[in-house]
């Protein structure tokens, strides 16, 4: 695999996982340790459903676009998400409190991007998208991670 | 399996999704289920309904094998909470056990733990769905 990968696909749960598919096959040419493949499907998944499930102005869902850009670092692998869909900072949103019972209603996943991350970081563009970079350690464990 | 296509450049990839799950009676009132593949966004849709009919309805005291289960996000946390509420609404219990090491991870860092009981083996499961 290149050192670099960019996926480019409709915002659809269909083309969604297409391009999910398309990467896992592109990480099997990669050595990379096992949490850290893990870490970037993860964060893969968590980022680019949301986009899918609510990144589409309400009256154009056909017309969002996704682009996905991988760099493999030697100690790092940075992942950039953009999307043309509604403005959505994730840095803004909270982390859950740990569930204390069964109504808990989730909202998980960016807390699991957090975890996984040292960094990440968002613009919204003069273009109009949502960017949305989200760089791993290599060696998870390795470096400390954001909280 | 269903084939992919025209992903790039006309290469084709295969779905590789294929949740799969068993059902068996585990005796003393306890209902075994075994999963199998990637509880990604697309494995929860393919497994969830079913999953859920298996389960609910009879207000089981279910335990779920997670050892074949490769991959987890927060959708399957949310599935798992889902039917542990309506499991508990009948008087049924969900217990989920065998996760590998990057599963467990996952869970821990959602703290699942502290709602839906996650153990380590068949034997610490059946004997947490029965208390």
């Amino acid at each position: 695999m290149q050192r670099t990968l960019e996926l480019r696909f409709l915002g659809t749960r269909e083309e969604f996982e297409q391009a999910y598919t398309q990467l896992r096959h592109a990480l099997d040419a990669v050595q990379l340790d096992a949490a850290a493949r893990y870490n970037v499907e993860l964060v893969f998944e968590e980022i680019v459903a949301n986009v899918v499930s609510h990144g589409a102005p309400a009256s154009h869902e056909s017309d969002l676009h996704v682009r996905v850009t991988l760099e493999l670092g030697l100690e790092s692998i940075r992942l950039t998400f953009e999307d043309n869909g509604v403005p959505f900072d994730p840095r803004a949103r909270p982390d859950p409190p740990p569930p204390q019972s069964l109504d808990h209603e989730g909202g998980f996943g960016l807390l699991l991007v957090r975890h996984a991350a040292s960094s990440i970081d968002y613009q919204r563009t003069g273009a109009g998208c949502n960017r949305f970079t989200v760089t791993l350690p290599r060696a998870p464990g390795s470096t400390n991670r954001i909280r | 399996m269903k084939k992919q296509s025209d992903v790039a450049g006309g290469c084709a990839w295969r779905w590789e999704n294929t949740m799969q799950m068993q059902v068996a009676d585990a005796g003393e009132g306890i209902l075994k289920v075994a999963l199998a593949g990637r509880l990604d966004t697309a494995g929860v849709a393919r497994i969830e309904t079913r999953l859920t009919a298996q389960v609910v309805p009879r207000g089981a005291r279910a335990i779920v094998d997670l050892s074949q289960v490769d991959f987890v996000g927060s959708l399957a946390i949310r599935m798992f909470i889902t039917i542990a509420r309506a499991l508990g609404r009948q008087g049924g219990k969900l217990v989920l056990y065998g996760a590998q090491p990057l599963v467990a991870q996952v869970f821990t860092t959602a703290s699942l733990h502290n709602i839906v009981p996650v153990q380590p083996d068949a034997a610490a499961a059946a004997a947490a769905a029965r208390s």
